[in-house]
């Protein structure tokens, strides 16, 4: 290669370089701009228990079914028992808060009731879920609970309402 | 000749050296060690490590994790062990199925995993999941080594600790079942008859001692129950040694104190938390939870020996030395909840080989723990008589003069919410349901318009749980996490026949008695069982739980929640007290108190362990909070141990569900905890400083 070609492919890889440079510099600025927290929970503009994601019905149904399958451990108005914490209130946003649905009605789905999680159907366990949000003052709405847990993933717990 | 001698003697010296640094060699190991379920029999949960320290405890990362999902047919939400690490192996409990895991202490790998199947016999146990801990043995530097535990069906297990594989010269082919030999019979019969356990067995040479647990007291189906007999075995053959009867036969000493032969019927009265030995002395510590009926004991009138009593056993017989009760016929749940610690302090300028007992009620008994005497005077005070029908009172109770008591006991209207006027004259219309009144204020019954309860502070889930107090030997100062704020209603209503045959068990007037289970009852890798039926009926059950005395979800008791308090054992005074836990987010972001400017609430979680090292005293929130400064999780927090500021956090996904314990390996110093609870499943998580850091 002679000297003039030389300069010419240094000239064209600065070029290149400084390319290339402006790209990263661009793309790190538009990361920057974007970048949120860590999040744990549904990806941004999802739903959330404030916006009706259960119907009365469904929390009339859950009423009897949790009276007679959790009552008995987190206490008879689900206020929290030696072992187990309160199903209602302050202490209960707290622990759920910035999870979603879908953990909380795994958990339900997999270990509750202790003794036979197994007795209940995963409709029976919707019901009471929608029943707890009912008792939390969370809003009903015009669709029933979904059962499928990504779904329900897709809806964050949030303590409080969310600013509009 | 002169030459020869003068080369004996050089050998001589030389030999002395070697062996010195050998042992001391020995005792620094050991020090980075963790043998036993509290570093050592003494109870200390103390080791002498500062390589993590206030300079780089922000710095911790994590080394290794371990979840304990899959020892079990269920995922564990509550993992309570404390691991032992020895030559550089952590062995642990772990998972639904209680098994036992041993994992290479630097990197966490499996090692080996043992897990015993046991069917009906684990699905009718009354205490379930992984249990806090398991015991180390060997027979000498680089003999046999083993493994021992006590599974939910109640019998003890003998592993090899380098393969996990059962001691077949052990017991029954590695295995003691512990439903016999007690004698009793455990009715109705060996599968269902009640009795388990949860916490490590102690072995102190060559002695395994293993207590016995049962349900929670609040509701008993009867007044007559299997007992809670304390047992040494050998730990080489399994062979039982000796049995301590915490209630009495007939003829042996404290029968009597059971009027109407009470004690014939009356069960319970076991060992369900951990003990402390003296090798030297060859005395173990037994504290001793309460009789039948936590809190009505109209069918065990009388003191009821050895219920709330702590007795020191000699190691190899189970002879009794001493004892002594922390309270007459017991009715608050008071069991003794910790191990005694064994401290040798300096009092009023002479040596005491002491032992000190931290308890729910917020008192911490000394004694000396040759003789049995009070350190400090004990009063036998009078307190309120009760008039719950059919019962027995005693007229007087014991109070440790020194030290004074740092967790709240009783209720006053002092101790009531005061954030604003407005909150306390709240609390103030709440309580005047409810019957107040200091420590030792007897239960009442439950009437419909009024007292629903005694208020209680200091008894169910007060002060001092299982997780004990943590003792520094070298400064001589005792540290211990307590519930400041934890209040149980004690109220008794009449029980139906087809409930419990008991005249009276916890409840509130107006609502159906609700039979309460036992801590994991029916949840472990055994359980369900078919035959296991419901005693109550579904509708709504009553009383006796913590929850519904709140305001609009503030606890009813101002802070501080939750405790931990240094006590200097040589002069019986309390040297700090901090609030531990970060503010509950319900308090922190409640309306009517915005604007205001509230210290650290601490937190009313009643399972706290604190660790001690060198320099700090360190321990986990009980609980989650999403604040500024993290997002969803818990700190596990490191305090200067004189002053107990604050000097360190770092972050845990999930809340302390065990207590924490440290270790040295190949020169790193690791810290381990256990946390779980609400969304996230059981884990072990161990942090050390980056490699560059130390």
């Amino acid at each position: 290669m002679n000297r003039v070609n030389i300069r010419i492919a240094a000239a064209a890889l600065l070029v290149i370089a400084l390319m290339a440079l402006g790209v990263a510099s661009a793309a790190l600025q538009a990361q920057n701009e974007t970048e949120k927290p860590a999040q744990t929970a549904a990806p941004s503009g999802a739903r959330s228990v404030w916006d009706g994601v259960y119907t009365e019905d469904q929390a009339k149904r859950g009423e009897p079914l949790c009276n007679a399958e959790c009552t008995f451990c987190h206490g008879v108005k689900l206020t929290g028992g030696e072992s187990a914490p309160p199903l209602v209130g302050g202490e209960f946003l707290s622990n759920w808060n910035g999870l979603t649905l879908g953990a909380l009605f795994e958990r339900i789905r997999l270990t509750m009731p202790q003794d036979t999680p197994s007795r209940l159907s995963r409709q029976q366990k919707a019901d009471i879920l929608a029943y707890i949000l009912s008792i939390n003052k969370f809003p009903a709405g015009k669709a029933e609970l979904q059962q499928k847990t990504e779904l329900l993933k897709e809806i964050k717990f949030e303590a409080n309402k969310p600013k509009e | 000749m002169r030459g020869s001698r003068i080369a004996i003697g050089n050998l001589l010296l030389w030999l002395l050296a070697l062996i010195s640094t050998v042992a001391t060699a020995q005792d620094r190991a050991r020090d980075g060690e963790w043998p036993t379920y509290a570093a050592d029999l003494a109870g200390t949960r103390y080791r002498p490590l500062d390589q993590i320290n206030a300079s780089n405890f922000n710095k911790l990362e994590v080394a290794w994790r371990f979840k304990t999902d899959s020892l079990g047919n269920r995922p564990e939400y509550k993992l309570e062990g404390t691991p032992l690490m020895v030559n550089g192996v952590l062995y642990a409990t772990a998972g639904s199925r209680r098994a036992i895991v041993a994992l290479d202490a630097a990197t966490g790998e499996l090692l080996w995993v043992h897990g015993e199947h046991e069917g009906a016999r684990g699905a009718a146990a009354p205490r379930q999941l992984s249990g806090r801990g398991l015991a180390y043995w060997s027979s000498g530097k680089g003999g046999e080594e083993r493994i021992l535990y006590i599974t939910p069906g109640y019998r003890l297990i003998s592993l090899d600790a380098k393969t996990g594989a059962l001691i077949s010269s052990f017991g029954d082919h590695g295995a003691v079942d512990l439903k016999l030999n007690d004698d009793q019979t455990f009715l109705p019969d060996l599968t269902t008859g009640e009795v388990g356990f949860q916490s490590a067995p102690v072995v102190a040479n060559d002695v395994v001692i293993v207590g016995a647990a049962f349900r929670e007291g609040f509701t008993p189906k009867s007044m007559r129950n299997n007992k809670g007999y304390v047992r040494g075995f050998d730990v080489r053959t399994g062979k039982r040694l000796w049995i301590f009867h915490t209630i009495p036969k007939k003829g042996e000493f404290g029968y009597d104190t059971w009027l109407n032969g009470s004690a014939e019927y009356t069960g319970n009265t076991g060992m369900w938390t951990q003990l402390s030995v003296d090798r030297e002395l060859g005395l173990a510590y037994l504290p001793i939870e309460s009789p039948t009926g936590d809190f009505y004991g109209g069918h065990r009138p009388g003191n009821d020996l050895f219920g709330e009593t702590l007795v020191c056993v000699d190691l190899k017989t189970g002879e009794r030395k001493w004892h002594y009760q922390l309270v007459h016929h017991p009715l608050w749940d008071m069991d003794i909840s910790s191990a005694p610690i064994l401290a040798d302090i300096m009092v009023n300028g002479k040596p005491v080989k002491a032992v000190a007992q931290p308890t729910k009620q917020g008192f911490l008994y000394v004694f000396d723990r040759v003789t049995g005497k009070p350190v400090w005077p004990i009063d036998e005070r009078p307190v309120e008589k009760g008039n719950t029908p059919g019962e027995w009172y005693s007229p007087t109770q014991p109070f440790p003069s020194k030290p004074p008591a740092y967790s709240r006991n009783g209720v006053s209207i002092d101790d009531l919410i005061d954030f604003t006027p407005a909150l306390r004259e709240q609390a103030t219309k709440i309580v005047s349901k409810y019957h107040l009144g200091p420590v030792f204020t007897p239960p009442v019954m439950s009437q419909i318009d009024g007292p629903l309860a005694t208020l209680t502070l200091g008894t169910a889930g007060g002060g001092t749980n299982w997780p004990g107090a943590s003792y520094d030997p070298e400064t001589h100062i005792l540290y211990a996490f307590a519930c400041n704020a934890c209040l149980t209603p004690l109220g008794l209503v009449q029980a139906p026949k087809e409930v419990s045959d008991m005249n009276y068990v916890a409840g509130t007037a107006g609502q159906k008695v609700q039979m309460r289970t036992g801590p994991g009852e029916n949840s472990g890798a055994d359980s369900p069982l078919p035959s296991r039926s419901r005693q109550a009926p579904p509708a709504a059950g009553g009383g006796g739980t913590y929850g519904p005395l709140n305001i609009d979800g503030l606890p009813l008791i101002k802070p501080p929640y939750g405790t931990i308090t240094a006590i200097n054992l040589d002069k019986g005074e309390i040297v700090w007290q901090i609030a531990h836990g970060e503010t509950p987010d319900l308090v922190r972001n409640h309306p009517a108190l915005k604007g205001l400017n509230i210290p650290r609430t601490g937190q009313t979680t009643y399972n706290i362990g604190t660790l001690i090292t060198k320099t700090l005293v360190i321990a986990g929130d009980g609980q989650v909070t999403t604040t500024e400064e993290h997002p969803r999780g818990a700190m596990l927090r490191a305090y200067d141990k004189a002053t107990g500021k604050e000097v360190g956090a770092v972050y845990l996904p999930a809340q302390q569900s065990g207590s924490p314990m440290t270790y040295m390996l190949n020169g790193k110093q690791y810290i381990v905890v256990a946390v779980s609870g609400g969304a996230y499943s059981g884990e072990y998580i161990a942090f050390t400083l980056p490699s560059q850091d130390e």
